[in-house]
């Protein structure tokens, strides 16, 4: 751990925040955030995504997307461990809000209250909203 | 400070592409470095050779023209976000029948990867529209 954040300090590595709080099928905007999300995560970037609002919905299962012309999008969730971006939270509010839980999605998620989202946000050098 | 910007939105029908503009002149005003504009989703309609304005009416194309002669503003446009909108820079236009050039100049096309240098080398990166 003391390795990493000496590592981060040395190679002045920001951390990227992305918060996704727009439904991922009614336009393009939240897929191709994503692909900036693998982009900043395979320039070595701390990447950390949060779903909040209508966004939340954009974890669920068993999407047809197809049904609509349009791709899933689960692959390109799945794909984010793969970059090692490990950290995916949610606003337990909007979680709420939807009835949904961490069960119903795609990938593991953590759930965060909107209290401390916050102080989490105030961390991040760049935050990418959309 | 070392600045980038990020505009999301199309021309005209968004106040981002002014906002944004009046934003670059009063950080150059002021002395800081406005290292590069980055055009991704709808924003890249900024970069549309055949723009033509009424002539009683600001030409948004012109205006960032200009601003990469006058202050060297590198001004990039998403590859994917251009080819998904129908603009194409000659080396992809050549390939497609019937296509030309589709940029105006001062402007190049490029990946993600641009976005992400901007993004860690700029002391602050700014994004205007959603």
């Amino acid at each position: 751990m003391i390795l990493i954040v000496i590592l981060r300090l040395v190679n002045k590595l920001k951390t990227i925040f992305f918060v996704i709080d727009k439904p991922i099928h009614g336009n393009v905007c939240s897929q191709e955030f994503l692909d900036i999300a693998l982009m900043a995560a395979a320039f070595d970037l701390h990447v950390i995504v949060l779903f909040e609002g209508d966004g939340v919905n954009a974890l669920l299962k068993n999407q047809q997307p197809e049904t609509l012309g349009l791709k899933q999008v689960s692959p390109v969730l799945s794909a984010l461990s793969i970059y090692d971006i490990n950290e995916v939270l949610v606003e337990k509010e909007s979680m709420e809000l939807w009835r949904l839980s961490p069960e119903q999605f795609v990938i593991p998620v953590t759930s965060v209250p909107r209290v401390e989202l916050s102080q989490q946000l105030n961390s991040a050098d760049v935050v990418f909203s959309f | 400070m070392k600045i980038s910007v990020q505009i999301n939105a199309s021309p005209y029908q968004h106040q981002a592409a002014d906002t944004a503009w009046g934003f670059i002149q009063a950080a150059i005003a002021a002395g800081h470095e406005v290292y590069r504009v980055f055009f991704y989703h709808d924003g890249v309609y900024n970069a549309a050779r055949d723009s033509r304005p009424p002539s009683d009416e600001r030409d948004i194309v012109k205006r960032w023209s200009t601003l990469r002669v006058e202050h060297n503003v590198d001004l990039v446009v998403c590859v994917s976000s251009a080819q998904r909108r129908g603009l194409l820079e000659t080396s992809v236009a050549k390939k497609v029948a019937g296509y030309e050039h589709a940029l105006a100049d001062g402007f190049r096309i490029a990946g993600l990867g641009l976005l992400m240098e901007a993004v860690i080398d700029s002391d602050r990166h700014i994004t205007f529209g959603e």
